[in-house]
């Protein structure tokens, strides 16, 4: 229920008392939204660990956690190069069209399923190491053919990433297209699987 | 405004901010990896915090997102949207004016580009004086309903 009190009249001085309470209760409201932090951070963390890859309790970035991926591949450390080759949209398109190439799509699954160049395979760098045993036999086969990595394109990393990482497994030629996804379907280029 | 209209007016924003905040936490609840990726591109708090951070943030919108539209505890959940929102909007501003490319997570994770960043630059600012609006005023309902009759 709410007690209606007047305001005070316009013009009157604010009573300290007034100002202290509002801080009183600015004080109390922080203290209880810090306990509403607390709590939904240890929900979230127990729905964590009871999940099928839970986050561990320390970031870490997605270099060190393709690393952790490629450790499940090979025995020793894989040795990353400083530089990995690029090319441009008109030569990546040739490579597409012609199938010239193995064309890797190293986005996420769920971005590979609403929409990837034709032909593309995903080797996703959140799930390196799953999606390398899924496509082993096709990846094998071609080691030293030409390769071409894509991801989002812009500031996106993942496609040097996994880049990289099959030039530490062994991969012989293989190169990033750098503009991506973004590149590809501003020109209007075909695409295969659903687009949102 | 009449003490009517600004009631109802508290109201109907604190729903509307609170059925965001329900949606934007759901958005990210089921991928805090993601989460912790985007936190992590902001480069603005500790690494050891960041995992921490991206496991309690979502639960913590949909737990004041559900507050503000039951109205159990209200000025409490209109703060912790007001505190989450000014740290977001910090954290766009200042990427923003560092150059720096990022996606913010804000309502689940995609392709970070500048255009998308200054719009949710934007929506924040605007969800900012929301937020500000409707704990402001609930502070000021608070301290005029305990204030002694004369």
């Amino acid at each position: 229920m709410e007690i209606a009190v007047q305001e005070p009249a316009e013009g009157s001085r604010p009573l300290p008392s007034a100002t202290r309470g509002i801080v009183r209760t600015l004080v109390r409201d922080l203290g209880a939204v810090a306990v509403i932090f607390a709590i939904s951070m240890l929900a979230n963390a127990v729905l964590n660990r009871l999940s099928a890859r839970p986050l561990a309790l320390i970031y870490q970035s997605p270099e060190q956690r393709l690393s952790a991926e490629l450790s499940r591949l090979v025995d020793t450390p894989p040795i990353y190069p400083s530089e990995v080759p690029t090319i441009e949209l008109a030569e990546f398109r040739k490579q597409v069209d012609n199938a010239s190439a193995l064309i890797l799509d190293a986005r996420s699954a769920s971005f590979y399923e609403q929409g990837h160049v034709p032909g593309a395979v995903n080797l996703a760098r959140d799930d390196f190491a799953h999606d390398y045993q899924s496509l082993k036999d096709r990846l094998d086969a071609s080691r030293d053919k030409p390769v071409v990595v894509y991801c989002t394109g812009g500031s996106c990393r993942d496609s040097r990433l996994v880049a990289a990482a099959l030039i530490s497994l062994g991969f012989s030629d293989v190169k990033v297209f750098v503009g991506g996804w973004d590149e590809w379907t501003q020109a209007a280029l075909p695409i295969q699987g659903q687009k949102k | 405004m009449s003490d009517y209209l600004k009631t109802h007016w508290r109201q109907a924003i604190c729903v509307l901010l609170g059925a965001i905040f329900v949606y934007a936490g759901s958005a990210k609840i089921e991928n805090p990896q993601a989460m912790a990726d985007s936190i992590a591109a902001f480069g603005i708090i500790p690494i050891v915090l960041i995992n921490p951070v991206a496991l309690g943030l979502p639960a913590f919108e949909i737990a004041s997102g559900v507050l503000l539209i039951i109205g159990w505890r209200r000025r409490i959940a209109a703060l912790a949207i007001l505190l989450a929102v000014v740290a977001y909007t910090i954290a766009i501003g200042s990427a923003l004016a560092r150059g720096i490319t990022v996606d913010c997570g804000c309502f689940g994770f995609g392709p970070p580009t500048r255009a998308r960043m200054w719009i949710d630059f934007g929506r924040d600012v605007v969800i900012l004086g929301a937020a500000a609006f409707s704990y402001c005023s609930l502070v000021r309902k608070t301290a005029v309903s305990t204030q002694p009759r004369n």
